[in-house]
């Protein structure tokens, strides 16, 4: 037995040596791009979320969206057209649902992106697309930009220049960049005389209606509601998805509650009749608004979308 | 030694292996599978579209199956081993604790942001590796008693630090919300990372553990008697017994570092060998190593392509599966007294 358990030894010592041990090359593959690099072009090199360097030799004509922001972002630029393939859970634009999809909620479908044969893979980066995902795209020769996830809306409209960059519109998304700023700052330049900023709860989930869930500091919830004139009470808590108690709720008596859980079928009816809720003043006066959450949360253009429209639930006297 | 099951779970295996290679999301039609194959023998490079199927074949499809077909050898055969140590029907590769482990191993892993280099995307697989290897090592220790490590107290030590393990993944879950999706993901079970990579990484650990195991047939059919009669009859039971705990925790380690929990083929893979094929562990061992390759590559076809181009995690493949196929095999058996 011992002699035996020797020799496995022996093969599995050799076997080990052959592991991989180096950085992963990049494989060659044969998956070329398709397209062709105009006389004179410049490369476009760019430093992604991973730290990746990634260059092309061209603007990308064939762009796999990993992400439902990354579609919106492709279309505003001007991309529309270059875009081949995008996840499940990419809704909007209306021009997006024509596309093929290679997966979402349940994983990626390597198969059906290498079909497509894409120059660009555009995944999104702070934990949306993970790394394996992106090294495994790689590992199969295809070019991978992973978008920062931003924290702020110069961070948001960097990201829009970065992927005007890649495909060719940097001239289109400056029109598109002063008129987004141009609209923030018309928000922001109603805000700023205003001495009431109304105590919002933003709503994430309430499955548990003793424990729901609401946007916590640093998210771009809270953002959105602060620039919109408005007091997220979850700034208190901890962590992105922080939960709150219903006495808690109840002691901070928020002015207005915005349901971003709308789309999973909450109403005002159904919120005001949860026990124990029928104290809040803000169900008392009616202030209960449901909200698409999509404007809030994925990091695209429609951000400004959505702030404009926290600015009209917050402050109706002032933006119509 | 018979030969004859032997040949059946071979042809199995071949033909799930064949299968797996023609489908997927991407249908390649079988003329145009004999045109690549022609084109490789005659050497040629080929036109497209056949290049794309090609490189599919070869660089999606085949590591794919040859991690899935390890994996499910690990899974098949560590949950043969691990039966037949505890004598208990329930006993799968996950009995003390591994999965739960493993589990917090990768979440943990998850929770910190690696730099994008071979040794951080290698980060979520080794501190899975060490969780479940660091959880067995414990449970054996917590469970010693003098020189023994009596059964009951493993699977109570193990059930309790498994719990203990679990709320603690749990906890670092809903902390870092960023990373929820991920950390689900992988705890349901799939193949994560594509190309050969993984699979050259598990294969060292595989081919010890496995190896380890076939050979430790004829100790396991000795165990079967009981601690006190093995131990008269000359098999110095605890070393035996450590030592195959190790192999066949080792052997479920490195299936989940890269795949994650997939449960059921550990469990009902062996019984369904035992109800064919009979309590002889040192074919037992061998063939549930063989057909937990196969039916675990089978559900893996199945996972991709049913709701192609989603894929459903392999997990809930071989459970919504397994089960009802276990079940129909039980039931067949029924008068056969084999435990």
């Amino acid at each position: 037995m011992s002699g035996k358990i020797g020799f496995l030894l022996l093969i599995t010592i050799l076997l080990a040596a052959c592991s991989p041990t180096g950085s992963a090359t990049p494989a060659v593959g044969s998956m070329e791009p398709s397209a062709s690099t105009a006389e004179g072009a410049t490369p476009i090199t760019l430093i992604d979320d991973l730290g990746r360097t990634v260059v092309l030799a061209a603007p990308a004509q064939r762009v796999v969206s990993l992400a439902p922001a990354n579609t919106e972002i492709l279309f505003a630029v001007g991309a529309g057209g270059q875009v081949v393939g995008r996840d499940e859970t990419s809704d909007f634009p209306a021009d997006a649902l024509a596309l093929p999809t290679i997966g979402g909620y349940s994983g990626f479908n390597l198969e059906a992106i290498v079909a497509l044969h894409p120059d660009l893979v555009l995944a999104q980066g702070g934990g949306f697309n993970s790394p394996e995902l992106v090294a495994s795209l790689e590992e199969l020769g295809l070019t991978v930009f992973s978008l920062p996830n931003p924290t702020s809306m110069e961070g948001m409209f960097t990201n829009l220049e970065t992927v005007a960059l890649l495909t060719g519109h940097e001239q289109e998304v400056e029109t598109l960049l002063a008129s987004l700023r141009t609209r923030v700052a018309a928000v922001d330049e109603k805000i700023m005389p205003l001495s009431y900023a109304p105590t919002v709860y933003y709503e994430l989930d309430a499955t548990e209606p003793s424990k729901p869930f609401t946007a916590g500091p640093g998210t771009f919830v809270d953002l959105l509601i602060s620039r919109a004139g408005g007091l997220n009470i979850g700034s208190a808590l901890e962590g992105q998805w922080a939960q709150i108690s219903l006495e808690q709720l109840v002691v901070a008596n928020p002015a207005m509650i915005i349901l971003g859980d709308a789309a999973y079928g909450e109403t005002s009816e159904k919120v005001s009749q949860r026990p124990g809720w029928e104290m809040l003043t803000a169900i008392q006066t009616g202030q209960v608004f449901p909200i698409d959450d999509n404007l809030v949360s994925r990091p695209g253009p429609r951000l400004v979308d959505g702030l404009e429209a926290l600015a009209r639930l917050l402050h109706p006297g002032v933006f119509k | 030694m018979k030969i004859r099951p032997f040949l059946y779970t071979l042809l199995f295996l071949v033909l799930v292996v064949t299968l797996s290679i023609a489908i997927g999301s991407v249908f390649i039609p079988p003329a145009d599978l004999g045109r690549i194959l022609v084109g490789w023998m005659k050497q040629e490079v080929l036109p497209e579209p056949l290049k794309t199927f090609a490189f599919i074949l070869t660089d999606i499809r085949l590591p794919r199956t040859v991690l899935v077909l390890l994996t499910g050898a690990a899974l098949g055969g560590s949950g043969a081993a691990y039966q037949g140590l505890f004598r208990n029907p329930l006993a799968d590769p996950y009995l003390i604790g591994v999965a739960s482990g493993a589990g917090l191993g990768a979440v943990l892993a998850m929770s910190v942001r690696w730099p994008y280099s071979f040794w951080g995307l290698m980060a979520v697989p080794a501190m899975a590796f060490l969780g479940a290897l660091l959880t067995v090592f414990l449970v054996i220790a917590l469970a010693r008693v003098g020189r023994t490590v009596p059964t009951t107290n493993l699977i109570l030590a193990g059930v309790a630090f498994g719990s203990f393990a679990s709320a603690l993944t749990a906890w670092l879950m809903l902390r870092s919300t960023g990373e929820l999706h991920r950390a689900i993901a992988w705890l349901i079970g799939g193949a994560s990372q594509a190309g050969w990579g993984p699979v050259l990484t598990v294969l060292p650990y595989l081919a010890l553990g496995l190896g380890a195991l076939i050979l430790s047939g004829h100790s396991l059919n000795v165990l079967q008697f009981g601690d006190e009669q093995a131990q008269q009859m000359g098999l110095p039971v605890t070393r035996v017994r450590t030592l195959i705990l190790l192999a066949a925790s080792l052997t479920t380690a490195a299936a989940v570092a890269f795949s994650g929990i997939i449960g059921f083929i550990g469990l009902i893979v062996p019984h369904v060998m035992r109800l064919w094929f009979g309590v002889d562990y040192r074919r037992l061992l061998p063939l549930s190593i063989i057909t937990g390759a196969g039916a675990l590559l089978l559900a893996d076809v199945f996972a991709r392509s049913v709701m192609a181009p989603q894929e459903l995690p392999v997990g809930i493949v071989t459970a919504l599966v397994g089960a009802p196929f276990f079940l129909w095999v039980l039931r067949r058996a029924r008068n056969q007294g084999y435990w």
